[in-house]
């Protein structure tokens, strides 16, 4: 027997749970109030569906913010921490210990002196995502292999070449491990903020419905930052995996020109 | 009259030594204060010639090199490339191999030997023009395309080599540039070295830690001693041109790496 492919078994899982989602609550086997089955589900968001729009808007839009929050400072700070060695000694220490912290025991301070409303959701989600971002960066720059440097010394760049051509391009593929990983971080930073002090956004809408025990409701506003969430990270690994062809050594299935069929059959020099 | 004017010119010109090194010593600070690493070092490498620089590990052969290159400033003494100082890199008047192939993962084998003409704004045209030539050059036609991790290490070598050689410097530096890879690929490659630099009649000076490349590709060898590096003895080497791999088998070159290896030793 042929092995199914590794996709078509994930796809396989997914509606296998989603079936089950159907089923175990039909079948009575959980309360509805735990688990309302996926049509309902559905159903409450198809219904209320302006809500839950209205809902995505304000948290995509917070989410935004602290992205670029997260991202800017992280790669410009980053970039400063891994470049310069006297930075790096004094600072990456209490980086790394700070991003250790559970920063979510700061929201209610931020709802202090931001309030209540977007503000301090951006601020917090962005500090939270900041961390990885900034960490990732510096270290992608630290551990640039000298060589590369010394070459392009060799060949006559400038600083600002060697920082262009060489720098950017070396530590592009840890940046974008960290900005996905920075990113993901926002979105969880902003849906908590949400959840705990809040007047709108998604997360509000999901605690204000349990409060109410309107589980369909609940549920419904779980699934939409569930797909945004995966369709995220979706988007985040097809950049990296753009960005970085030329690391994917030997992994990728190229389906061979003529002309590189050509090259292959050829004897190679040594 | 004119006439003889400039031939006498051109005669001074090429009599113009391709390297003088004159007086060249290097202390570097070390954790336990100074420590001299190269010391009082002359020398002249005619244009054209194959000089190859062999000694102990640590005796600074590879430091003595990146000076010439510009890479690195010594404490004293000059360093002359066609009689003009070296202040900081060229790769005009002298291009590096070295022993890591360094090339950008990131580019292609085409892409890697147009960056030094890409840092100097070369019309995109010119620039493909001259890296296939240089492509061509070192025998990997049809290869161009690859990234550095499609390439086995020979030909990641001969893309360094292109890209050391596409502004079309006099001089070519080589730092251990085959030592990482396997014996057989070494020896190839020597040769293939040796094609090219009959092809386009480059100064080269190469450091290395074998005795058989250093006989085999040499003109002359110059052997350093353990640090501080002095240079401790110069060998010609006799053996024609083209050289072929039974060389290795005769006595002359068997007598020729014997006396390099007793110069190392002690």
């Amino acid at each position: 027997m042929k092995r199914p492919r590794p996709s078509t078994v994930r796809w396989l899982i997914v509606v296998f749970v989603l079936v089950l989602w159907e089923a175990l609550p039909r079948a009575g086997l959980i309360p509805e109030l735990l688990l309302p089955p996926l049509s309902k589900t559905l159903a409450a968001l198809v219904a209320d569906r302006a809500l839950y729009g209205e809902a995505m808007l304000v948290t995509l839009y917070e989410i935004a913010f602290a992205m670029l929050i997260a991202c800017g400072a992280g790669i410009l700070i980053g970039a400063a921490v891994g470049g310069v060695a006297r930075l790096r000694n004094l600072l990456l220490p209490v980086f790394s210990s700070l991003y250790a912290v559970p920063i979510v025991i700061l929201y209610p301070i931020f709802t202090a002196w931001f309030g209540i409303g977007s503000q301090s959701k951006i601020i917090f989600a962005g500090v939270y995502g900041f961390f990885p971002v900034m960490l990732s960066t510096a270290a992608g720059i630290r551990t640039i292999e000298e060589q590369l440097l010394v070459a392009a010394r060799s060949m006559g760049a400038t600083v600002p070449q060697q920082i262009g051509r060489v720098i950017i391009p070396a530590s592009i593929p840890t940046v974008l491990a960290g900005l996905r990983l920075g990113g993901a971080l926002t979105i969880i930073g902003v849906v908590v903020s949400e959840m705990l002090t809040s007047s709108a956004g998604i997360g509000y809408l999901v605690t204000s419905y349990r409060t109410v025990l309107d589980s369909p409701h609940v549920f419904a506003g779980v699934l939409t930052i569930l797909v945004f969430s995966i369709l995220f990270d979706t988007l985040a690994r097809a950049i990296e995996r753009r960005t970085m062809v030329w690391q994917t050594a030997g992994r990728r299935e190229r389906s061979l020109s003529r002309e590189e069929a050509r090259i292959a059959a050829a004897p190679a020099p040594a | 009259m004119q006439h003889m004017a400039r031939m006498s010119l051109i005669r001074e010109d090429s009599a113009a030594p391709a390297i003088e090194i004159a007086g060249l010593s290097h202390v570097y600070s070390g954790r336990d204060g100074a420590v001299p690493a190269l010391e009082d070092i002359s020398l002249s490498v005619p244009a054209g010639r194959f000089v190859v620089i062999v000694g102990p590990s640590g005796c600074g052969k590879t430091s003595l090199l990146m000076m010439m290159a510009g890479l690195r400033r010594q404490s004293a003494g000059t360093i002359l490339c066609a009689g003009a100082p070296i202040p900081e890199p060229d790769p005009k008047r002298v291009g590096v191999v070295f022993q890591e192939a360094s090339l950008y993962p990131w580019l292609t084998a085409l892409d890697n030997i147009e960056f030094p003409l890409s840092l100097r704004h070369v019309p995109r045209a010119d620039r493909r023009a001259r890296a296939n030539d240089m492509l061509e050059l070192v025998g990997l036609h049809g290869f161009g395309e690859r990234y550095p991790h499609e390439l086995s290490g020979g030909m990641k070598q001969r893309v360094s080599i292109a890209r050391g050689l596409v502004q079309d410097p006099p001089v070519l530096l080589m730092d251990e540039p085959f030592a990482a890879l396997d014996e057989q690929t070494r020896m190839t490659m020597g040769h293939e070295l040796l094609r090219i630099w009959s092809q386009t009649n480059k100064t080269v000076v190469f450091v290395t830690h074998s005795l058989t490349e250093a006989v085999y590709l040499a003109d002359e060898v110059l052997v350093m001693s353990a640090r501080p590096g002095r240079i401790i003895d110069r060998i010609p080497i006799p053996l024609p041109r083209p050289r072929s791999y039974d060389m290795m088998a005769t006595d002359v070159f068997g007598r020729l790496r014997d006396r390099i290896w007793q110069q190392i030793r002690t």
